[in-house]
């Protein structure tokens, strides 16, 4: 055998060339901080014990006005940005629909179907209007720099507006174009049983159908990533999206196991003689 | 996300209490409170320090191995690094040897009148 095959495949062990260079000595490397001694004494502390999955219940949280109370015929509007600046939920301090809601994505849904909604679509940069008991949620374009707070002033102006007029909330053809109840649960039954808990059964999560009342669904949210807020609010928006588009007369989707869900905290009393659906 | 240091937890048990001291646990971590006061027993007040000094994807109050525990007011005072300190409150709440309580909340914003 020619001699560079013993020196490829035998490593050259005991057959160097005199005068050849001994091999390099190989370069050990190794983490220093492996080496550091306080790494190693917090690597040699006990590990907490690791909380078993269970059930996580979301707390009703009190508000601090909450027992705020209704003056007369005075309307008293609150507002309450949410933290992502995404969106504003309007308190007034009387039900504007009871057990159905409204939810328009456009100037043009709402057009026919709510001239409350539609008013407050004219500010621009509202991308959906959400009416429930006595709350309105509104949610607009990111990129909108006007300050929640004078957004606000202007959506309040225009439901004193509205209320001064006297018109509906919602109009006859709105609520007369609403499937039956048990349709509606029907339906959403079967996106729950065949696309949401299957979709959400890897994270240990499954979500129920309450109940439905007239347009308004209510479903109870169940294990999931153990109370983790961001991760709920992302699995809710896409769960919401499935039923909308199964049923896209749906209007408010609240979560039982927020215990505030679907109430107003500001304001607790009704008018005497106030109608929901004027 | 802010960094959680510490939170002053004082609730009051109502009808039905539980025997073991509440632990809570952080991003599924269980840790014991610290400085902790008072019991949970029937119509007892329990007061509790917890010093996770981490960022909490999750903080829950952990419920009893068995039976119900009744929780009739949870007050928690959050102490964030970098900012004033803020408290809330929950409603009463039951748990069982099979749900915790979710007692992360970030500051609440505040609602104006308009």
């Amino acid at each position: 055998m020619p001699s560079w095959f013993d020196k490829v495949f035998s490593g050259g062990a005991g057959k160097t060339k005199a005068g050849a260079k001994p091999p390099e000595e190989k370069v050990q490397l190794r983490n220093p901080i492996l080496d550091d001694p306080e790494f190693q004494e917090e690597q040699a502390k006990p590990r907490p014990e690791r909380a078993k999955p269970r059930r996580v219940i979301e707390p009703t949280i009190l508000a601090d006005d909450a027992k705020a109370v209704s003056s007369g015929d005075e309307l008293r509007i609150k507002a309450k940005p949410a933290a992502d600046g995404r969106s504003c939920t309007v308190y007034i301090d009387r039900p504007l629909l009871e057990r159905h809601s409204a939810w328009f994505t456009s100037p043009s849904a709402a057009f026919g179907n709510s001239p409350l909604a539609e008013s407050i679509f004219e500010i621009g940069g509202i991308e959906s209007v959400q009416i429930h008991g006595g709350t309105i949620l509104v949610t607009r374009d990111p990129y909108v720099k006007e300050s929640w707070a004078d957004t606000s002033k202007e959506i309040a102006t225009r439901i004193r507006g509205h209320f001064g007029k006297g018109a509906a909330i919602v109009t006859d053809a709105f609520l007369s174009g609403l499937p039956a109840e048990k349709d509606i649960q029907d339906k959403l039954q079967v996106v729950i049983d065949t696309e949401v808990n299957p979709g959400i059964a890897a994270h240990s999560g499954s979500i129920s159908l309450e109940r439905v009342e007239a347009n308004t669904v209510f479903i109870r949210m169940m294990g999931g990533c153990q109370g983790c807020a961001a991760s709920a609010v992302t699995l809710k928006q896409g769960i919401f999206q499935s039923f909308r588009e199964a049923v896209p007369q749906v209007g408010a989707i609240l979560d039982v196991t927020e215990h505030a869900a679907g109430t107003n905290p500001y304001y607790t009393s009704l008018p005497a003689g106030m109608r929901a659906d004027a | 996300m802010p960094k959680l240091q510490q939170f002053d937890v004082k609730l009051k048990t109502g009808a039905s209490g539980r025997s073991t001291v509440p632990r809570y646990s952080i991003n599924g971590f269980l840790l014991d409170f610290e400085h902790t006061g008072g019991g949970t027993g029937p119509g007892e007040e329990f007061q509790a320090l917890g010093n996770p000094d981490s960022f909490p994807h999750t903080l829950l109050l952990i419920g009893p191995d068995d039976g119900a525990w009744d929780i009739a007011d949870i007050s928690i005072t959050y102490h964030c690094a970098g900012e004033p300190p803020y408290s809330l409150r929950f409603a009463g709440v039951t748990l069982d040897g099979e749900s915790d309580l979710n007692i992360w909340q970030t500051r609440p914003q505040p609602a104006f009148d308009v």
